[in-house]
């Protein structure tokens, strides 16, 4: 097997085996935080020695989840709720939620009563995080998720250590947004295989995966492509369904550039390595923009999508609609109209992490592929 | 959240409370009109944003919630709902959103019209829906959004950093509307604007208080209509005014024995939840037909804001019910269960608000075993029609009621 397919094994293993990877840092004797979407400072979690674990559900039935959450809370609180619930974050230290949007505060107060073992940090986040006092609130906020996890783990923090994680952190980032224009160059890797690049991220260490995603790159620099896709660019929280992105393999769509919450949304902005560490982690979320779960009054996040499909040379945005999800609902109908303004076609596809047929979605994107 | 007025008939009394919150209404909506017609820049505004800055800058401001809510009252939800959805609006977003998006597209509704805004007012305490929501009228119509950000409290305290941020928000939103509309703020002025607030405040928390006598001189159905006066004139003498006179004939009523529910009270429970307004005369009927009251609610508390100082003042607004974490938001809801005597539960679960149903099925199974009350729940919809159906209902308060008569028949 070649080096590049290799690597692309260990990524969809990585990817596909969360409670492997758990249970492995647990055995190694490591404390591990699951940590909610949209946003939560990993960098602190890690500068503690702790392994932070991205916790954004599964596509799993939902049985337990429905005694705390009404139908219409998105699939992702629902099912990290249910695998909390059924004891699949057993050995966990704590779960750090941010209360971005109106479903993460209210999994975090089902939380508390659903899945009593395992304890509750919030995350307040402000809105207004630009000014100085924002950025205040963000770094009170810090301090108390430090104070949270020294009770949690009895593990100390100190801001060399932070200065140290941040670092690491900026550099994840660096190769991550390389890796996603290298791959605009490579049709050849699926729509699948991209996802698992992105999701594993979540489940080891930055520094680990930051090695492993430059030996892919320059695997993947060896490789000469002799077929071409039809580009697009996705958007959305999440694109992680099988079933979805199969379709996109099928039809010959290729991802060139995403505008999605849990792949290239997450590392955009470094930390500025020349602020004291805490503070340069409260700077960093203050300068963090086009999201929808981010006050945006000029809808900036609108035409950033459109920049990214013509940067790109995309042909057409492809809109992933979490169901349920009304921060993203409501952008839709700006994104779609910058993008109409653009002449860039959109299409809508409703995900859901329960649903395993994507026939329509299929059709759609058939249709989609006649504009053309 | 936010509440709909209803239409003055002349037939009341123009001494009465009704009379005089009613006009309320009318005169709001009409002093925003002839305040846009005078050329003055007017505002749309959150129900829970602090009021006390536009009374004391003298701005004239409207309630997209209470016109919302109007207008699903008076049967147009579904019609201004599916211009919204026209517009690629997903109808799973909160119903108040897209009936005022699509107002804002239209521009003229006549179940409850508003003239469009120069700027609008954002308050988050109430939910993160409403940011988006407003987010997307500022770049619609090109106008300036100010948001005051109070986010949602996972403690029981309002901490002091939470108040540093919301305090100087609050002055930056001053500056921002000054120079927006061009008028001065007075501190002077502002003394005035918190002792009127605090007097209307006190007047509708104790009038409201009321449902706590056996039995209630109020149909606590009241309350929702008037609570459009408590969102949208709290700084104004005439609120003030006109609830205490409301209070007035509360005393009155229960020294005389009468009630505005006009069926004997046979139960009295607690409602959770915003009024399903397209369905008002068959979630009423549906009780009153049964004995039931609605004597405990946690809205009239939502808009009682009484404090000391600028401090309380911004205290007050991080403590409103849906910016309060579970334990908080129970233990009040609690308190008001016992102070009442309800002796049910009846949720409902409102489809457009995720924050609010969000952790109310283990709220309220805690306040079900704490106040040994039976909790029931039906789904509905603050104002889409499609979302509620009327034999669940039906079923779900007479599941209700057998239990209260099973544990009246134990208690005897
Ligand atoms: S998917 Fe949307 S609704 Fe669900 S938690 Fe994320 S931002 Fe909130
Ligand atoms: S989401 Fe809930 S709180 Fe927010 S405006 Fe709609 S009904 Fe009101």
């Amino acid at each position: 097997m070649t080096t590049l397919n290799k690597l692309l094994d260990s990524f969809h293993e990585i990817a596909s085996s969360p409670k492997k990877q758990l249970d492995a840092y647990l055995s190694e004797g490591r404390k591990v935080v699951a940590c909610v979407p949209v946003y939560t400072p990993e960098e602190l979690i890690h500068s503690m020695g702790l392994v932070p674990m991205g916790a954004w559900g599964g596509d799993i039935e939902l049985k337990e989840s429905k005694k705390y959450f009404p139908a219409f809370i998105c699939s992702i609180m629902q099912s990290i709720l249910e695998l909390g619930i059924r004891g699949e974050y057993s050995g966990i230290s704590a779960i750090v939620v941010p209360s971005l949007c109106d479903s993460l505060k209210c999994l975090g107060q089902n939380w508390k009563y659903a899945v009593k073992d395992i304890p509750f940090i919030p995350v307040t986040y402000p809105q207004n995080r630009k000014p100085d006092w924002g950025k205040e609130l963000t770094k009170v906020s810090y301090e108390r998720i430090i104070r949270d996890l020294e009770a949690a783990t009895g593990v100390i923090f100190s801001q060399d250590a932070l200065a140290r994680s941040n670092k690491i952190y900026n550099e994840h980032n660096e190769a991550m947004r390389k890796l996603s224009e290298v791959l605009e160059q490579h049709p050849s890797i699926t729509a699948v295989q991209r996802r698992d690049i992105f999701k594993s991220a979540y489940f080891m260490e930055k520094e680990e995966h930051t090695a492993l995603v430059c030996q892919f790159m320059e695997a993947l620099s060896q490789v000469v492509e002799t077929e071409s896709k039809l580009k697009v660019i996705t958007t959305g929280i999440l694109a992680d369904s099988d079933g979805l992105l199969k379709i996109f393999d099928e039809h010959g769509l290729q991802i060139v550039g995403d505008d999605v919450a849990h792949e290239s949304r997450q590392y955009r902005i470094d930390v500025n390595l020349e602020l004291e560490p805490l503070e340069g982690l409260a700077d960093k979320f203050s300068r963090m923009d086009h999201c929808s779960v981010l006050y945006d009054p000029e809808k900036k996040r609108a035409g950033y999508i459109v920049d990214l499909a013509k940067k790109h040379k995309a042909s057409g945005v492809v809109v992933l609609i979490t169901k349920f999800c009304d921060p993203e609902e409501f952008d839709y109908v700006t994104v779609k109209r910058a993008c109409g303004e653009a002449g860039i076609p959109v299409i809508q596809i409703e995900v859901d992490r329960q649903i395993v047929n994507y026939e329509q979605a299929g059709t759609m994107i058939e249709t989609f592929k006649d504009m053309f | 959240m936010g509440e709909g007025g209803t239409k003055p008939k002349f037939t009341i009394d123009p001494d009465s409370a009704k009379f005089k919150l009613n006009e309320i209404v009318v005169k709001h909506y009409k002093e925003v009109q002839e305040a846009k017609d005078r050329g003055e820049k007017i505002g749309w505004c959150a129900s829970n944003f602090p009021q006390e800055i536009f009374q004391t800058l003298g701005i004239k401001v409207c309630y997209p919630e209470n016109q919302a809510a109007a207008i699903a009252a008076r049967g147009a939800g579904q019609r201004l709902c599916e211009i919204s959805e026209a517009e690629g609006y997903s109808n799973d977003i909160c119903a108040y959103a897209r009936i005022s998006l699509a107002h804002m597209k239209v521009g003229e509704t006549p179940e409850q019209n508003m003239p469009l805004p120069d700027f609008v007012l954002c308050c988050n305490n109430i939910c993160n829906c409403m940011i988006k929501w407003y987010e997307n009228i500022s770049k619609e119509l090109g106008i300036p959004m100010i948001l005051i950000d109070i986010p949602f409290n996972p403690d029981y305290e309002v901490s002091d950093a939470q108040v540093a941020y919301v305090r100087s928000q609050f002055l930056a939103a001053v500056e921002q509307l000054e120079e927006i509309t061009g008028k001065k703020w007075s501190d002077e002025k502002f003394r005035e604007v918190m002792d009127i607030s605090n007097r209307t405040s006190r007047a509708w928390l104790e009038a409201t208080s009321y449902t706590k006598y056996t039995p209630s001189p109020l149909n606590g159905f009241d309350l929702l209509n008037h609570m459009a006066v408590a969102v949208c004139a709290r700084g104004t003498i005439d609120a003030a005014e006109a609830f205490e006179t409301l209070l007035e004939e509360y005393k009155k009523a229960v020294k005389e024995g009468t009630s505005t529910f006009r069926a004997e009270e046979k139960y009295r429970i607690m409602f959770e939840g915003i009024a399903c307004w397209p369905h008002l005369r068959a979630t009423a009927t549906g009780l009153k037909s049964r004995g039931i009251n609605m004597v405990a609610t946690i809205y009239a508390d939502a808009f009682g804001f009484i404090y000391d100082d600028f401090d309380g003042l911004i205290r007050a607004y991080c403590n409103v019910p849906n910016a309060m974490n579970l334990e908080h938001a129970r233990d009040k809801r609690e308190a008001i269960v016992k102070n009442t005597n309800a002796e049910g539960l009846l949720v409902h679960t409102n489809r457009s608000c995720k924050l609010w149903s969000g952790f109310m099925y283990e709220m309220s199974r805690q306040i079900g075993e704490d106040c040994q009350i039976p909790v029931t729940s039906f789904d509905g919809d603050q104002a889409d029609p499609r979302n509620f159906s009327e034999a669940q209902y039906e079923t779900r308060v007479q599941g209700l009621m057998e239990i209260m008569e099973t544990n009246k028949g134990g208690k005897d």
